[in-house]
């Protein structure tokens, strides 16, 4: 048996490992995707005041601390009994958009866009940032930065501190914006809007109107037919900060619609003898294997899956945009995983439009911020979407509020099953009996996962801060016969 | 000369943190109005958001490499990662992209760059605190730094 292994370890992140394991005849046989554990994050949180669960929890991960700011602090509302003021909770909100912005824009430009733009057999060396900006033009490069820059302003000003805001308290927030900020805070949401919608024709410019992608897009390599999760709003609207969880079967009747409290109600981890990862999986339907199928548990929580969920924006430019997507991909749901960019850059559109919309509010500058809790601590859960799916804290306190247990189910955790799904079929499609394994190839599996955009142990700023990609294949006998190596 | 150190790290992830805790060294250590001493857990574009607009800047943090020992700290220049540089991280950029990006897009880049990494051994464990070997090799780090600023 022959083994083919797709490494990326940085010196420092968490190894996220895939092999992938050939039959004699050069066919897949099966695939594997390992990442190695953090350890003790449970016994690291025991003990400790659980107001420092906001600022604990949001160092977990390198991409999105925003979110498990949010998460946190909404856990606090719960665990205390206190219900937030309407212009705190419209100040989060406002907050968690522009963080939607700067995270979505990321993603796409960086991750999505150089395999369609310089497209998926380019050279590593022009599909890239710099490949994609050299090509569609250095204005756009120019307000890709601007756009991540001003919305990170929103977020300092907002949170009191860039990359980990500081500014989530049980009952309210921790400051007011005032009216100066208020204008300079609509201004960039204009601009955002703009920006939301550029972004869009990029995509219809570069995508759908290259009937090669479209294809790719629409491919049977790249469909999966699992259930789909979202936060929905009280209209069944795409919602990132608050709402009730939405799962909706492939065929799109909705399975079941649950408040935070209820979660373990809905969802169980499946531990398998090879990973460390557990693979949450619906209740109601069971775990039946790696799967796809409504008989199958398996579940996604990605920015395509929250628009599956719901019934749709609760904006009307991004609710434009998510008419287009479904009616040019066939109807709802899409089971299409390379949807999850188009997916992605509604959301970004909305999360914009929500922005304007918050900056606007006439309760927005208001200094009435937080009611102070008053009641007993004992239990608290929380769910917000984070960019890269459906986020759960749960704490359980003893009477003073210290954490006596606490339990995460972070955003990439929903997807391990379906991205290990996605990774394998991609592979079993393009790796065929005497089909020569070339890097264009292995590009287009490693497609199959970046939609997803893992965050596996995110330690994003190790040296050298990149992703290095080791393929070695070995004969039947464990001999290795061809390496393919970049940015080793 | 404006000149700022970044610290860069995650820290309560054992040694992961190391950059941090020395950047907050320095900053004890330092009175110079000219150096800003920044913590961050950035990366990427954010690295590029955080380093335009100055002259000098020596980034602080944690590495492993194949044959490293613990605490072992070596000092860079950007073009020993030169060779990674057109390859995409997990979630972002590497920082040569992204200095490479930020010359592309006429920001005001630092002319020079230097790298203090300290040789890291538990980076995925919670806790607080470096690992014996790396916690010693803070204060070494820290006086490397500030023998950089007045160099």
């Amino acid at each position: 048996m022959k083994k083919i292994m797709i490494d990326p370890i940085t010196r420092l992140e968490g190894h996220g490992k895939i092999t992938i394991f050939l039959k004699d005849d050069g066919s897949v046989a099966n695939v594997y995707f390992q990442v190695p554990e953090l350890r003790g994050f449970e016994k690291f949180c025991e003990g400790r005041p659980a107001e420092d669960m906001p600022q604990i929890t949001q160092r977990i991960c390198g991409v999105c601390p925003e979110a498990h700011h949010m998460a946190a602090t909404k856990a606090l509302d719960d665990l205390f009994h206190v219900e937030p003021t309407s212009t705190a909770k419209k100040l989060r909100e406002l907050l968690y958009s522009a963080f939607y912005v700067t995270d979505h824009t990321t993603h796409f430009y960086i991750l999505g866009a150089p395999d369609f733009v310089m497209g998926p057999d380019a050279h590593p060396a022009e599909r890239n940032i710099l490949g994609v900006i050299g090509k569609v033009g250095l204005e756009l490069g120019g307000a890709v930065i601007n756009t991540r820059k001003q919305n990170h302003w929103i977020i300092q000003t907002v949170g009191g501190r860039p990359i980990h805001p500081c500014f989530g308290l049980p009952g309210g927030v921790s400051r007011a914006i005032n009216e100066e900020e208020r204008a300079k805070i609509e201004e960039i949401a204009k601009q955002s809007v703009e920006f939301g919608k550029v972004s869009l024709k990029v995509f219809d410019d570069v995508v759908l109107k290259n009937k090669v992608y479209l294809d790719m897009v629409l491919s049977d390599t790249y469909t999966q037919k699992s259930y789909n999760m979202g936060l929905v709003d009280k209209n069944n609207k795409v919602n990132f900060y608050d709402g009730k969880v939405r799962v909706v079967g492939p065929d799109g009747k909705e399975l079941c619609k649950y408040a935070p409290r209820e979660y373990l109600e809905h969802i169980a981890e499946r531990v398998e003898p090879w990973t460390y990862l557990k693979f949450p999986y619906l209740k109601k339907v069971g775990w039946k294997g790696f799967v796809d199928g409504k008989d199958s548990g398996v579940y996604r929580a990605t920015p395509l899956s929250r628009l599956n969920a719901a019934d749709g924006m609760a904006t009307p430019l991004a609710q434009e945009a998510y008419e287009k997507m479904y009616s040019t991909l066939g109807g709802k749901p899409a089971n299409y995983t390379l949807a999850t960019h188009w997916a992605r850059l509604v959301e970004l559109l909305y999360a914009a439009e929500r922005l304007l919309e918050l900056s606007k509010d006439p309760e927005i500058t208001s200094p009435n911020i937080r009611n102070i809790p008053t009641a007993k601590p004992d239990e608290g859960i929380a769910i917000v979407e984070a960019p890269r799916g459906t986020l759960t804290h749960h704490y359980i306190t003893d009477e003073r509020g210290v954490i006596k247990k606490c339990n995460l189910i972070v955003g990439t955790t929903n997807n391990y099953a379906p991205l290990f799904m996605s990774i394998k079929k991609a592979a079993e499609d393009f790796i065929k009996p005497g089909v020569e394994i070339t890097e264009g190839l292995l590009n287009r599996i490693e497609m199959a996962w970046r939609p997803y955009d893992p965050c596996l142990s995110c330690a994003t700023h190790a040296l050298p801060g990149q992703l290095p990609l080791e393929v070695t294949i070995y004969d039947a006998q464990g001999n290795e016969v061809k390496k393919l190596s970049q940015g080793v | 000369m404006k000149t700022l150190v970044l610290g860069l790290g995650n820290s309560i992830l054992s040694d992961d943190g190391v950059g941090i805790r020395a950047a907050h060294e320095v900053a004890n250590q330092l009175s110079n109005p000219q150096v800003t001493v920044v913590e961050t857990s950035a990366a990427g574009l954010s690295l590029l958001d955080s380093i335009v607009g100055y002259d000098k800047v020596i980034i602080i943090d944690a590495i492993q490499t194949e044959k490293g020992e613990a605490g072992q700290i070596y000092r860079m220049g950007t073009a020993d990662f030169s060779c990674t540089k057109h390859f995409s991280s997990p979630h972002q950029i590497n920082l040569v992209t992204a200095l490479e990006l930020g010359k592309m897009l006429n920001l005001a880049m630092p002319q020079e760059i230097v790298v203090f990494a300290v040789e890291a051994e538990d980076i995925t464990s919670f806790s607080e605190k470096c690992t014996l070997e790396v916690e010693k090799a803070i204060p070494i780090v820290v006086k490397m730094v500030l023998e950089e600023l007045v160099s």
